[in-house]
């Protein structure tokens, strides 16, 4: 049996064994009662019940406690690892499809959809087997006290959960629609709060408000929709039990006042007559938990069973040991699923320890490029090979750490100046750290920020200056022991004394390193070893700088249109 | 309504308890009673009880919800005046766990709290007012348990619950934006070998966070097996009084059954008291989170009376300085600079001069301490920030783009542009040739922060939404940046045309072929303008250095 069956089993368990400590409490109380009212007998007669009744009550509490704190852990466990799956399986889909989606919605999921799941397990699941189990028990206690009032919960009890039923479809697709609209609201308002110095900017800001106040007012409409169902079922349980105990009572009563019934008997079924419902009842009142939970554990199925893209040829475990690589692209061809970004046929190689550049028009395939090299996405047609292997059979886990990147746009991760820096080596030692970031200039940029190292950083780098920026992406990636780097624009931002300044600071740090790197800015190409010129997705031309710049291709047009200032 | 629906539900449980004694002693010694007037009554309670928390649960959801939206968009309101200056160090995901998971919990305060509350102090009252017209003794009990089972345990629950409770919602933020950074920077992670390590600290913050959830669950289930415990001591309590009571005939034998129902009628309102107050940290945390946030007071103020804006364009600069600390170098020390209407003027600087931050002053995201700024002879601190904004239009150095389709984001600042406006604000920016190619044209979804565009494309996409805006005055931030210099170079033409009559700001650490767009050069170092000359004598300079 699995700990979380346990638990529940543990939790109804003792529940149903409280419900029995319940029904013998009423019948003490019921004689109490009874000699108290009826023989008038002094406080010395009773004392011995009133004990027992202390005793059960204490007993009862342990039971009742022990059935809160079995049905919470009974859901941790099932729940606690819930974040996590998804996580995995966002990361198994990889960085493509997740840039396709809005991290407002995917965190709405993770955090308040795991979140909607604890209600179900800590508190409906337990409860739909006790309230099975327990009007069970309690029937069959007032079978033979009283068969009259067992006949009457015997009529009732069924309505409850068939009304229940009937409701429960409407129910479902409301919570539904909710739930929907509620991740739909993680879109637009994490959007909206990410981008709101530009909302100031573009004067939209008024407007995001309405949009927001739009939005708001449907999800509540939404909710009260929900509710309204949920309370309608839960009153309706109510008003079932509320008349059943009222008809039982007067029943009881006449019975009492005709003689048919003795007291003792007629107080003890009145008692437990509320407990027979009551188990129905608090099911009601957990109807809007059971379908908020539905309604997000739907989507959550649907995220999970996202199909994963195909693993092809990769062997766990594989990767190049050698320790410089070499790469070489024999007839790429690749396409996103939205049509953007097209490779055609590329071959080019990267030879090992050199420093290639790729330049070309924007929006050429350079970053597509990189992506490929990454492994976020396949070629469609061709090879990439590294070292003569074929990338496509290594484990990417592996292979990306032999590999470091610099993408166009970092991201700025919550945390200091530190923890960004060291986001890529946590275990980096001091004197490689102080190097790395001397070779960026970023020691000028210490110097100014105001808490030094553990500035807290905004999001996008906000404090930090563009150059700043991108010189710590640079130092990031710099500080991992990777014999690829990849580079996309590193030198965007930054002008071109510190350009120069940079190049030559790091330059021993890259000697024996592959590079291959991005380039818009011409600038830069100087430094390059190798240049390759990308054009409408194919290699238009490639040699060395000097070669092409006298070569009267098209880098040759760039940098002619670069320089004619 | 909810203390109506639960003195129903104490008085049916009361006098159907009263009744069947009293409808037991009658049969026993066969006296006639009214039995008429009991029996209407339970039934009567039994449909207010009912009918009433049908209605009350619906007026208190409906009112509440109400006041959390208003309170959500009121938020968001509050937000808009502190964006950039104040939220800078504070991510998104923060806020957005304020203005959504912490706003949600304020729910609490009225549902389960204050409502509760005062059906219980109300309830209560009644309840041993008439326990004390029949005894003293069992209403004193009664009172007792009722201290220990509404008030002690509330009390204890709220001392215990702080501490977790606080640590619960903070963790839950953390939590928030640790995955929204784990979904965002996924690539990077990935690439740079650190997702191990964040899903690590992940895992490690949603322990924290059900351990946190344990604790306080375990502590309302203390509190709510307590309140029960007491509703029993209570029972036994007026046993143990009334007992020797109905001996002594002090009391009649069928008030005894009634005033025992009552005691633990009277519980079915104590009962949830504990539980919701051990929640009380946590909620209190969320509050003090959003009203921390909603209390902040912006950097810059809105004038008060807006003047009449003048038609004027001057921008004009004298002795501008301006840092982000007291304790800081000043990132501007005293800028003097003309942009005069019309005019193109290039700022040149290297990466960290302050040229960025000039933008922000311009734009009155961000106060500066001395000297003055005016455009069209009005000093800045007397412009309403939108008017202003509707006159200067700014190209960001990072522009954002809204995770929407293109058109919903060219069409931001102007929501009634035409096509033809639009495709020619796309010409202008050379874009329209990429966005023809698109399957979807202008419907294309751009993603969220413009993720599905190229670096390129998306500032040539940001500088479209700025010519939309037709302000008089254009703001370039490094225009050139992640575009190859053909682009490049066709977009400058563009713009040269396009801003024929518009002051324009350029704002560079490198003119190189922008040099085209400008007649003039300011060279900003260290915070100062050290020289302002004319392009061709930039230039010459430029030359003769190298």
């Amino acid at each position: 049996m699995q700990p979380a069956r346990r638990l529940v089993a543990l939790a109804v368990g003792s529940g149903i064994v409280q419900a029995t400590l319940m029904c013998v409490a009423a019948w003490l109380l019921a004689r109490v009662l009874f000699l108290s009212i009826f023989e008038h007998v002094p406080l010395a007669r009773v004392s011995g019940y009133l004990l027992a009744l202390l005793g059960l009550a204490v007993l009862r509490m342990g039971l009742a406690y022990e059935v809160r704190r079995a049905s919470f852990a009974a859901a941790v466990r099932v729940v606690g690892s819930m974040r996590h799956r998804l996580l995995e399986h966002v990361r198994s889909l990889g960085p493509l499809w997740l840039r396709s989606q809005s991290s407002g919605e995917l965190v709405t999921q993770v955090m308040d959809g795991v979140d909607a799941l604890v209600p179900y397990y800590a508190r409906v699941l337990p409860q739909t087997a006790l309230a099975a189990a327990v009007p069970l028990i309690i029937f069959l206690v007032v079978l033979p006290a009283d068969w009259v009032t067992a006949l009457i919960l015997l009529v009732t009890a069924p309505l409850i959960p068939w009304f229940m039923v009937l409701v429960g479809n409407a129910a479902e697709h409301a919570s539904q629609t909710r739930w929907l609209h509620l991740r739909r609201m993680g879109t637009l308002f994490l959007d909206a709060l990410s981008g709101l110095a530009t909302l100031r900017q573009l004067n939209a800001a008024q407007r995001m408000i309405q949009t927001i106040a739009d939005s708001t007012e449907s999800y509540r409409r939404e909710t009260m929709e929900v509710l309204r169902i949920a309370f309608l079922s839960s009153v309706v349980l109510e008003f079932f039990a509320t008349v059943s105990i009222a008809v039982v009572a007067v029943w009881v009563g006449f019975r009492l006042f005709w003689g048919d019934l003795d007291f003792q008997r007629g107080m003890f079924v009145l008692l437990l007559v509320p407990e027979f419902y009551l188990p129905l009842r608090a099911l009601g009142t957990l109807r809007h938990s059971r379908m908020e939970a539905l309604a997000a554990a739907q989507s959550m199925a649907e995220l999970l069973g996202m199909p994963l893209p195909e693993k092809g040829v990769e062997k766990i475990g594989r990767c190049c040991v050698a320790e410089q690589i070499g790469i070489s692209l024999q007839d790429v061809d690749f396409q996103y699923a939205a049509g953007r970004g097209v490779l055609k046929q590329v071959s080019f190689d990267v030879p090992e320890g050199q420093r290639t550049a790729l330049v070309g028009p924007s929006g050429g395939g350079k970053s597509t490029l990189l992506d490929l090299l990454l492994g976020f996405a396949r070629p469609q047609r061709g090879r990439i090979l590294v070292n003569g292997e074929d990338l496509a059979e290594f484990d990417m886990n592996v292979w990306r750490q032999r590999v470091s990147w610099v993408p166009q746009r970092a991201h700025v991760f919550a945390g200091s100046f530190r923890d960004n820096l060291l986001i890529a080596n946590p275990q980096v030692g001091d004197m490689r750290l102080r190097q790395v970031v001397q070779a960026c200039a970023l020691d000028m940029v210490l110097k100014n920020l105001p808490r030094s190292w553990d500035t807290p950083l905004g999001e996008r780098g906000y404090g930090l200056s563009g150059g700043e920026l991108q010189r710590l992406a640079l130092a990031r990636a710099l500080l991992r022991d990777s014999p690829l780097l990849l580079l996309d624009e590193p030198t965007q931002h930054l002008d071109a004394d510190m350009v120069q300044q940079i190049f030559e600071a790091i330059g021993p740090m890259l000697s024996g390193r592959t590079v291959l790197w991005v380039a818009h800015n011409l600038d830069a190409t100087v430094y390059a070893d190798h240049l390759v010129v990308l054009d409408a997705g194919a290699v238009v031309e490639q040699g060395t700088p000097t070669q092409l710049a006298h070569g009267g291709g098209l880098y040759a047009r760039l940098l002619e249109a670069d320089e004619r200032a | 309504m909810a203390l109506i629906a639960t003195l129903a539900g104490i008085a049916l449980l009361a006098v159907s308890g009263r009744f069947i004694a009293s409808m037991a002693l009658a049969g026993v010694s066969g006296i006639a009673i009214n039995y008429f007037t009991p029996a209407a009554l339970i039934r009567g309670f039994a449909i207010v009880r009912t009918g009433g928390r049908y209605v009350e649960r619906l007026v208190t959801h409906e009112a509440t919800l109400r006041a959390l939206s208003g309170l959500r968009v009121w938020l968001f309101q509050r937000l808009i005046p502190l964006a950039p200056a104040r939220l800078g160090a504070l991510h998104s995901a923060d806020l957005f766990a304020r203005l959504r998971a912490d706003v949600d919990r304020l729910e609490h305060v009225y549902l389960a709290l204050l409502t509760p509350l005062l059906v219980a102090i109300s309830a209560s009252v009644i309840v041993l007012a008439v326990m004390l017209a029949y005894s003293v003794g069992i209403a004193l009990i009664t009172l007792l348990c009722v201290l220990i089972g509404g008030w002690w345990l509330p009390w204890w629950g709220l001392r215990w619950g702080t501490t977790p409770g606080e640590r619960e919602v903070e963790t839950h933020a953390t939590l928030r934006i640790a995955i929204v950074d784990r979904l965002r920077g996924e690539s990077e992670l990935l690439a740079l070998g650190a997702i191990q390590n964040m899903d690590e600290r992940i895992g490690k913050m949603d322990t924290e966070l059900w351990q946190q959830r344990r604790k306080l669950d375990r502590l309302q289930a203390l509190g709510g097996v307590g309140a029960a415990f007491a509703a029993q001591l209570a029972v036994l309590g007026v046993l143990w009084i009334g007992v020797p009571e109905v001996h002594r005939n002090g009391l009649a034998p069928a008030d005894l059954a009634m005033l025992a129902m009552l005691a633990l009628a009277l519980f079915e309102s104590i009962t949830p008291l504990p539980e919701a107050w051990a929640q009380m940290g946590a909620t209190f945390k969320a509050a003090g989170r959003i009203f921390d946030l909603a209390d902040t007071e912006p950097v810059i103020h809105e004038p008060k009376f807006p003047p009449s804006m003048p038609t004027d364009t001057e921008l004009r600069l004298e002795g501008v300085q301006m840092r982000y600390r007291e304790d800081h170098p000043w990132v501007l020390d005293g800028v003097d600079l003309c942009l005069a209407p019309g005019e193109r003027l290039a700022l040149v600087g290297a990466s960290g001069a302050g040229k960025s931050s000039l933008a922000k002053l311009l734009l009155r995201f961000h106060p500066y301490q001395h000297g003055t700024i005016y455009f069209g002879g009005l000093s800045l601190d007397r412009w309403p920030g939108d008017a202003l904004r509707r006159r200067i239009a700014v190209i960001d150095q990072r522009p954002y783009l809204f995770d929407a389709s293109l058109r919903e984001n060219l069409l931001l600042a102007c929501p009634d542009t035409d096509d033809a406006t639009l495709w020619r604000a796309l010409h202008d920016a050379q874009l329209d040739t990429m966005v023809r190619q698109l399957p979807e044209g202008l419907e294309t979804w751009v993603g969220e922060n413009g993720m599905q565009l190229s670096g390129g494309q998306l500032r040539r996409v940001a500088i479209a939404r700025a010519l939309l805006m037709d302000a008089p005055v254009l703001i370039l931030d490094e225009p050139t940046e992640g575009l190859d210099a053909a682009t490049a170079r066709s977009l400058y033409q563009a713009l040269l045309r396009v801003t024929q009559g518009r002051s324009l700001l350029l704002i560079s650490h490198r003119l190189g072929s922008m040099a085209t767009l400008v007649d003039q050069v300011a060279c900003l170092q260290q915070g100062r303008i050290v020289k302002q000359l004319t392009v061709q004598d930039y230039l010459a300079s430029r030359r003769r250095e190298n």
